[in-house]
């Protein structure tokens, strides 16, 4: 099979500083494929060395195949959108999206019904004579994805390209971004600091932190099967983690008393930690008879957030807990601070993670 | 409060009629019919005539400004490639190229056009037109260079990076993006480069040849040597116009920034 992108053990070195550590992963042809991280992970690095822009310390990058490591930025056939657009305040907006067209020496008409089709696929159709200053932030958006997809590169680059927009904007923009995606057939490698954006894009996740790569995976198994500490932490809105030795047969011994957990008896005797999210508890006066896990506790924080009711459960040791309960109806009872209540969960509704 | 607020606006006012009423004076009185008197007697434009009639006005104009265009070239290409390098790459000495490129600037001009002429006559350098358009270059460079760095460093290197990921090499990318992008800093500091070289008389006088002029050193040895005349009225008003058409361009230019 030929992958759209290949990159093969990069590591890239600023100084004494390692910024991508023997990062490797395959893209798909028309894959939605995400790197996600914190600020200073490496991930931006990583999307310059494929498109030639920092030349690689170790490792080997392939668009389709085809060893491009020593080709420079402008022989790959690539498309960018950058962080802050960098669209060309000198031309309008049919040139700048012109121009990698007249690079590759497109005749004029083709060029002319080249640009009114994309223009139209990312909804700006007439916009061709506007000029860059005379858009919204999400119009000049869309003009810079226009410029990196018109001439059918082989992957497009993208650098936190909705950063700058607003939440409502963002969001909006997301579900356009992934249509299109589709519709044009083109893979696209995006990178974001932002787990929602990732989360609802991609076709697959590469989670970075340090210059290492933590996961790859589905959306689904980034969130419901995280590879360790670091992933489920940064993936989704909070997570709770147990710590406590494992004892054959799906059981774990924390201070809280023996919990039952997945069974994974290769980890027997070991030290791990039990994740579970916020909104896979059942919280009640009493527990869940459906439910092999119980713990008692005090409310210390109840917080309405509008679909669901955010609590803070404190344990018998000391431990806070975090719990979503989704808010169904306005019949159902809200406790408050000081309430002694019972979590509840299914043992397969956390995941183990080592140590 | 409100007595400082009007103190300082009014101040404001006198400062600005104060610097250019001579500029003023200077251009009615261009208009003057009399010949003898410092008192307006009428209208009338024959100071000009006088002016546009007398060849050697004109000589000494075209080598002004041909000498300006030549030096605003020069220094444009050399300024932008210094601005350039030094903005783009990282090189021993590069924090003490500012400090040089701001020095001849700064130094009064009298001693560097003594210098220059010290260093023509050393060498056995014989003056002429080139000695001249050396001397201004020595200094316009630098005040390119500043402009430049400054637009520059202003400059994303993501316009250059987009460039190439779309396909253009280098020289596509200098040529198409960078350089447009850059042009309204490029034109100001080429009117600049142009008006310090079309006005200067210091550094002009101590490197011209013998019997070639320039308008300042003409307008300069004309009132030396025969005293006040209303023709040389109507020259300075010209000369100021002409500079002060220049001005309003550049900050059109600086306007759309």
């Amino acid at each position: 099979m030929v992958y759209a992108v290949e990159v093969e053990n990069i590591t890239k070195r600023f100084g004494s500083v390692v910024a991508v550590k023997n990062v490797s992963f395959k893209v798909k042809e028309n894959e939605f494929f995400s790197l996600l991280g914190p600020s200073g992970s490496g991930k931006t690095t990583t999307l310059r060395v494929i498109a030639g822009l920092e030349k690689p310390d170790e490792g080997r990058v392939k668009l389709r195949g085809k060893d491009v490591t020593n080709v420079p930025t402008h022989k790959r056939n690539i498309g960018m959108v950058f962080q802050h657009l960098a669209l060309f305040p000198h031309l309008n907006v049919y040139e700048n999206i012109a121009f990698g067209l007249r690079m590759r020496k497109y005749p004029e008409d083709e060029i002319k019904r080249k640009v009114k089709e994309i223009l139209e696929m990312v909804e700006l159709p007439g916009f061709e004579n506007r000029r860059i200053n005379q858009l919204s932030g999400g119009q000049q958006q869309r003009v810079a994805l226009a410029r990196a997809l018109v001439y059918e590169p082989d992957v497009v680059l993208l650098d936190e390209p909705l950063g700058a927009l607003d939440l409502k904007i963002r969001q909006h923009m997301m579900v356009e971004l992934k249509k299109l995606q589709r519709k044009v057939g083109i893979t696209f490698i995006y990178v974001t600091h932002d787990q929602s954006e990732a989360m609802v894009m991609s076709d697959r996740i590469a989670v970075i932190n340090n210059g290492e790569i933590q996961q790859i995976d589905t959306p689904y198994n980034i969130y419901m099967r995280p590879a360790n500490r670091f992933v489920a932490k940064f993936i989704g809105e909070a997570i709770n983690f147990i710590e406590g030795e494992y004892r054959a047969g799906g059981y774990l011994d924390t201070d809280l008393g023996q919990l039952k957990v997945p069974v994974r008896d290769e980890l027997d005797g070991k030290k791990v930690t039990y994740a579970i999210r916020p909104e896979k508890f059942k919280i009640g006066e009493a527990a869940d008879p459906n439910f092999e896990n119980k713990l008692a506790g005090i409310v210390s924080l109840a917080m309405f957030r509008g679909s669901f009711i955010e609590y803070r459960v404190k344990l018998t040791n000391g431990q806070e807990v975090i719990v979503f309960e989704p808010y169904l109806s306005p019949a159902q009872k809200i406790y408050q601070a000081g309430d002694q209540v019972v979590i509840s969960w299914h043992r397969d509704a956390g995941v183990l993670l080592e140590f | 409060m409100k007595l400082v607020d009007a103190f300082l606006k009014y101040f404001t006012y006198l400062l600005m009629a104060f610097t250019y009423l001579p500029i003023a004076v200077v251009i009615v009185f261009s208009f003057n019919s009399s010949r003898t008197s410092l008192t307006f007697q009428g209208f009338t434009l024959d100071n000009y005539i006088n002016l546009i009639s007398d060849t050697r006005v004109w000589i000494a104009w075209y080598n002004s400004v041909w000498i300006a265009i030549v030096v605003m070239v020069i220094s444009l290409i050399c300024g932008f490639l210094m601005a350039y390098a030094v903005v783009r790459y990282s090189f021993r000495g590069k924090d003490i190229i500012d400090i040089f490129a701001l020095i001849p600037i700064i130094i009064p001009e009298i001693v560097e056009a003594l210098t220059l002429l010290l260093t023509f006559v050393m060498l056995k350098i014989p003056l002429s037109p080139l000695t001249i358009i050396i001397g201004h270059l020595v200094w316009d460079i630098g005040y390119v260079y500043v402009v430049l760095k400054s637009a520059l460093a202003m400059y994303k290197k993501e316009y250059e990076e987009a460039a190439w990921t779309m396909g253009a090499d280098e020289l596509q990318t200098f040529t198409k993006v960078t350089i447009p992008i850059l042009m309204p800093s490029i034109l100001s500091a080429g009117l600049i480069a142009f008006l310090m070289s079309y006005d200067d008389f210091i550094k002009t006088y101590f490197t011209k040849p013998a019997g070639f002029e320039i308008l300042p050193v003409y307008i300069f040895t004309q009132a030396a040597r025969r005293g006040y005349s209303l023709t040389l009225n109507a020259l300075a008003s010209l000369v100021t116009i002409v500079a002060l058409i220049f001005a309003y361009i550049r900050i059109k230019l600086m306007g759309g920034e």
